[in-house]
């Protein structure tokens, strides 16, 4: 009887959860399977599977690798870079550092992605007087494949901000006491950051790690500004389909096979890091 | 799409009459209320002079108009509206030959007539597109074309006279193109006419768009105007294939040269212009074709046309003098010109975009 109550005073929020939620993507699998008749405005009758046979010819299964790949790329870089400025911004003796970190982390997340994007293409673009720098990371700026260090270093802006302030909650929440209290029993700084501090904050370091992730390979602007129209995520052919071409189906399989294999790397990675870090 | 909201000032009645008398269609404008029209439109120079005149029909009519720009190409707002249809809240779409066709096919226009719209008089039948019943279905505003043209500051070494020569190392990564479903494939149709095809023979285009790529000869792939004019603002891309509202803002600021009369290739020529759309409210319908019409008289011709480096189609509009060199005699039309099948072609874009997909880009990519 109680179970029942429960599920009752769930109800509301479930229907309106799957409404919101399951109710477009459940649509976009139906949409997924319809025919598309190239020129015409109107949909196809019937049902089909070519939209996702197509996905599997190589260069479609490339254009998802580079997604993940580069995701995967600058979601390690944002907790690289992100987890001493959080450290930082909980842990400085200093008041002013403490405050002027946690100003600038918030200041990036509110400040303009598109002003950012191209705030770089003019920095670091073929032109721009940081491009040698760039260049030190293999490619010649007017290379078609620098594009992609201009687009990793769009989605850094993007996601840095976001992995630094969650970090900042995962630090915050480790009390000071432990790392003095290994010192006490005579650990050096480091040990005490990589055998307490690291393992105690990895939930928060993973958490951090999957929304980075989340957030680059669905992300459609950074590409699409600076990616020179050669750097091409999954959310470009899904925009050119849905938007440029009209062809709903194609664009949903598309969409459909990146929910699949976002939750598979999501999983993946949860259950990797589980095992690695066991609570 | 981004939409830009204008209120209408209050002293409308007091520019009422001057403009009624400018436009020479004083009955259409008394109106005893405005309507809210939304009006899609392109962006950078586009809109920028759309947005003065709107604003001066806003206060001589009560009319209020909401502009939206296109994201992308044009067609892109085909595929946007298709699941919406027929609760549209667009009414006018300013869009060129192929999307017209693709509009036409959805049945999605209202056909306009010079009965309600006087200004259609004053331009020539054959700028207009018309439906199987032979009406006319759309408001031609600009004669435009596509061609090739670089930036003669930047290319060094003989002039380009044949798109042939951009194959030579010195054009290396210095190509901006764009995408097949920008400007509907026509790169593809000048590639592969420059080697014996057309649209329904594109296969050669596509041989020499391999050659191109893997000879690293692509710098860029643009989707629309603002990143083309980015692209060749920039300095390390020299020529391009676009439009000529986006070379119009490239020649402001640089000196180019548009490769409109080469001996063995053709400049594409289309129209652009509004596209009434059907709609349950027939007073909105009827200030869409108002609008429209104010688009098409000959001052508001002109003026439209000055900035984007298209030629006017109203006969009584003056050319920019900039655009002599662009536009054709009519002695040159045939020699140098060339009107593709837009309706075909417009057919082909999904299947031309999957090969750019799985042919092009790797090869871009890999410079």
């Amino acid at each position: 009887m109680k179970r029942g109550i429960h599920l009752w005073l769930l109800a509301p929020g479930l229907l309106l959860l799957a409404m919101l939620m399951g109710g477009p993507v459940a649509l976009l699998a139906l949409e997924s399977l319809k025919p598309f008749i190239p020129g015409s405005m109107r949909p196809g009758e019937g049902w089909t599977l070519a939209h996702y046979r197509e996905l599997l010819q190589p260069a479609y299964l490339v254009y998802f690798w580079e997604t993940f790949r580069i995701g995967l790329i600058v979601s390690t870089l944002s907790l690289l870079l992100g987890a001493p400025l959080a450290f930082a911004a909980v842990r400085s003796p200093r008041a002013a550092v403490r405050k002027g970190l946690l100003a600038l982390l918030v200041g990036l997340l509110v400040m303009s992605l598109i002003a950012r994007l191209y705030a770089i293409e003019m920095a670091w673009g073929s032109l721009g007087p940081l491009a040698p720098l760039g260049a030190l990371l293999g490619f010649a700026p007017r290379h078609p494949r620098y594009a992609e260090v201009l687009v990793g270093i769009g989605l850094l802006h993007f996601t840095l901000p976001v992995v630094a302030l969650m970090l900042v909650g995962t630090f915050r929440a480790l009390s000071p006491r432990l790392e003095e209290a290994a010192a006490s029993l005579g650990a050096t700084r480091s040990d005490a950051v990589v055998s307490i501090l690291l393992p105690l904050a990895a939930p928060g370091l993973v958490s951090a790690f999957l929304v980075a992730l989340a957030m680059c390979i669905s992300n459609f602007v950074a590409p699409l500004v600076l990616g020179r129209g050669v750097v091409v995520f999954t959310t470009s052919l899904m925009y050119t389909r849905f938007a440029d071409i009209g062809n709903y189906p194609s664009g949903a399989a598309i969409g459909i096979t990146m929910l699949i294999l976002a939750f598979l790397v999501v999983y993946g990675l949860s259950a990797l890091a589980r095992r690695l870090v066991p609570r | 799409m981004a939409r830009i909201i204008a209120s209408p000032a209050v002293n409308r009645r007091a520019l009422l009459g001057g403009l009624a008398g400018m436009a020479g269609a004083g009955p259409v404008f008394a109106q005893p209320r405005g309507e809210q029209l939304l009006v899609v439109m392109w962006g950078a120079q586009w809109i920028e002079v759309c947005r003065p005149i709107g604003e001066e029909w806003m206060r001589a009519t009560g009319d209020r108009i909401q502009w939206e720009l296109h994201a992308g190409g044009a067609m892109a707002v085909v595929g946007r509206l298709r699941p919406l249809w027929p609760r549209v809240p667009q009414n006018l779409i300013a869009a060129w030959d192929p999307v017209f066709a693709a509009m036409m096919e959805a049945g999605w226009m209202e056909p306009v007539s010079e009965t309600e719209m006087p200004a259609l008089r004053e331009i020539p039948d054959a700028f207009f597109k018309k439906d199987a019943q032979g009406r006319k279905m759309t408001v031609p505003l600009s004669t435009a074309g596509a061609f090739w043209g670089y930036r003669t500051d930047l290319v060094t070494g003989p002039p380009i006279e044949s798109i042939e020569q951009l194959l030579e190392p010195r054009f290396r990564g210095k190509l901006c193109v764009p995408v097949p479903v920008n400007l509907s494939g026509l790169l593809l149709v000048s590639l592969a006419m420059q080697r014996g095809g057309n649209e329904r023979n594109i296969e050669p285009g596509w041989q020499f768009l391999k050659q191109l790529a893997e000879r690293g000869q692509i710098g860029r792939v643009v989707a629309n105007n603002s990143e083309m004019i980015n692209a060749m603002s920039a300095g390390d891309l020299s020529v391009a294939f676009w439009n000529t509202g986006g070379w119009q803002a490239v020649r402001d600021r640089f000196p180019c040269r548009l490769l409109t009369r080469l001996p063995d290739n053709k400049g594409f020529l289309f129209n652009e212009g509004f596209a009434v759309m059907k709609g349950e409210n027939a007073n909105r319908v009827a200030a869409a074709k108002r609008f429209a019409n104010h688009f098409a008289t000959a001052p508001i011709n002109t003026r439209y046309n000055m900035p984007l480096g298209s030629g006017p189609t109203n006969i009584n509009s003056t050319p920019a003098p900039a655009i002599a060199d662009i536009f054709y005699k009519p002695d040159e039309l045939e020699r140098f010109a060339y009107i593709p099948d837009y309706a075909y072609m417009s057919s082909q874009v999904d299947a031309w975009t999957r090969r750019w997909e799985t042919e092009i880009t790797p090869l871009v990519r890999r410079g």
